[in-house]
């Protein structure tokens, strides 16, 4: 339940930025991360950006993601989409 | 090197530097789910327990708080806003789904935002969002809750049944069931949360604590800097996401919103200020106090043992209804309906992660 995902901010527009990862663009709510700006990597929970990552860390994590399949199609089922 | 080759690395590192009978507790659903999918305990030294915590908000949830969600999706004109994992958790005589299939409306949303817009787009419906989870969770739903203030939308309301984390740990090592040698801290809560909430675990107990991410190589290394502690401290390997203070904005949203308030858990019963309910300015989105009702005693499903899990008491292969009369599709209990429950993660990833 508690999962979040590091996403990419690409544009923002007042509170609300457009996020992206993995080919996936969404928006989320930039309320309780106000000092986060477009190229930012921010950890993304329930709709709402929760941290800004170090950049470097967070590539590495997405590339390592990547490597072991984190992002498979298999896991899209409802009970995993729970914020 | 590749990842595979540096999970290896540290799991041989692991096995050369841990003392034996080192048993490690993680309080965290998505830390459950990450160390049963990648299958870690096999490359864990031998002796080395990992139990599960009461960490899978869904699974803590006290079957009365149940009831009450269910009673409130019954209500003529209420559409009941829900993330995912609740709706197929059994609460005394129904569950959400079947709730829903019999004609209540159930809609089961991403964010809390979500709801908040449909509160906006239907404003004959009374929206009521189930809130349920920990400090990860709680100011998505103070931010939403604001966000339909400022809105006027009059009808959205919001059941709180948010928990906060420090509290059980506390509990459970009072209880002393369980010889507990560290903790696996949980990684998205103390983004928000920082890491002083977790001190007294090391200076009152004893007890050490690692924040860790929730890759792999995250949960190995957090289980090294355990081994590798001269001292008992609360440390955060989770550097790229997690800052000692926390997320002072949401705490502050959290503060402005919410007040502490005793919580039932299941497994451990009411441990008072370790809920989160709303500030009497709030009163009128209080779904609770917008919409009495009155609830039957509760059921728990015989020979369930989930509340033991939630305490790292009992094994979930330990329980007899395991994956014979409990299963991901039939479950009983709560730990094996919410994917990131021990029970459930136990079941999809069997024969990989035991």
């Amino acid at each position: 339940m508690c999962l979040a995902l590091p996403m990419r901010i690409t544009a923002v527009d007042g509170v609300l930025a457009t996020i992206a990862s993995a080919g996936l663009e969404q928006r989320a709510s930039l309320m309780l991360v106000p000092d986060a700006r477009v190229g930012d990597y921010v950890l993304v929970h329930a709709g709402f950006a929760i941290s800004v990552l170090d950049e470097a860390e967070a590539g590495e994590t997405l590339d390592l993601l990547r490597e072991i399949g984190a992002f498979a199609p298999d896991d899209g089922d409802e009970a995993d989409d729970a914020g | 090197m590749t990842p595979a080759d540096e999970l290896l690395r540290l799991a041989a590192d692991l096995r050369a530097e841990a003392r034996p009978g080192l048993t490690f507790m993680e309080v965290c659903g998505t830390h459950t789910m990450s160390i049963a999918r990648y299958g870690l305990r096999e490359l864990l030294p031998a002796g080395m327990r990992l139990v599960s915590g009461p960490g899978c908000p869904v699974c803590v949830t006290a079957m009365a708080d149940l009831d009450r969600v269910v009673e409130l999706a019954r209500l003529p004109g209420v559409t009941l806003a829900t993330f995912g994992d609740l709706i197929r958790v059994p609460a005394s005589r129904t569950t959400l789904a079947a709730e829903r299939a019999g004609g209540a409306d159930v809609r089961v949303v991403y964010s809390p935002r979500d709801a908040v817009q449909i509160a906006a787009d239907e404003p004959d419906r009374q929206v009521v969002f189930a809130g349920i989870g920990f400090e990860t969770t709680a100011p998505t739903i103070a931010a939403s809750l604001l966000e339909a203030r400022a809105r006027d939308l009059t009808n959205f309301s919001v059941l709180s049944m948010h928990k906060t984390m420090p509290l059980p740990l506390k509990a459970l090592l009072e209880l002393g069931e369980t010889p507990i040698s560290g903790f696996l801290l949980p990684g998205h809560v103390s983004v928000i949360t920082g890491t002083a909430c977790y001190e007294f675990l090391a200076r009152d107990y004893g007890v050490a604590g690692v924040v860790a991410g929730f890759e792999p190589h995250d949960i190995l290394r957090a289980l090294l800097r355990l081994v590798r502690q001269a001292a008992p401290a609360i440390e955060i390997e989770y550097g790229r996401a997690v800052r000692p203070e926390g997320n002072v904005v949401a705490q502050r949203l959290l503060e402005q919103v919410f007040e502490p308030s005793d919580a039932d858990w299941r497994g451990l019963g009411v441990i008072p200020g370790s809920g989160l309910a709303l500030r009497p300015e709030y009163a009128d989105a209080d779904a609770a106090l917008r919409f009495p009702v009155r609830l039957e005693p509760p059921l728990e499903p015989a020979d369930c043992r989930c509340g033991e899990v939630l305490r790292g008491v009992t094994d979930p292969a330990d329980c007899a209804l395991f994956g014979v009369r409990c299963t991901p599709e039939d479950p009983v209990g709560a730990c094996m309906v919410s994917s990131e429950g021990a029970c459930a993660a136990r079941y999809r990833y069997r024969g990989l992660d035991d």
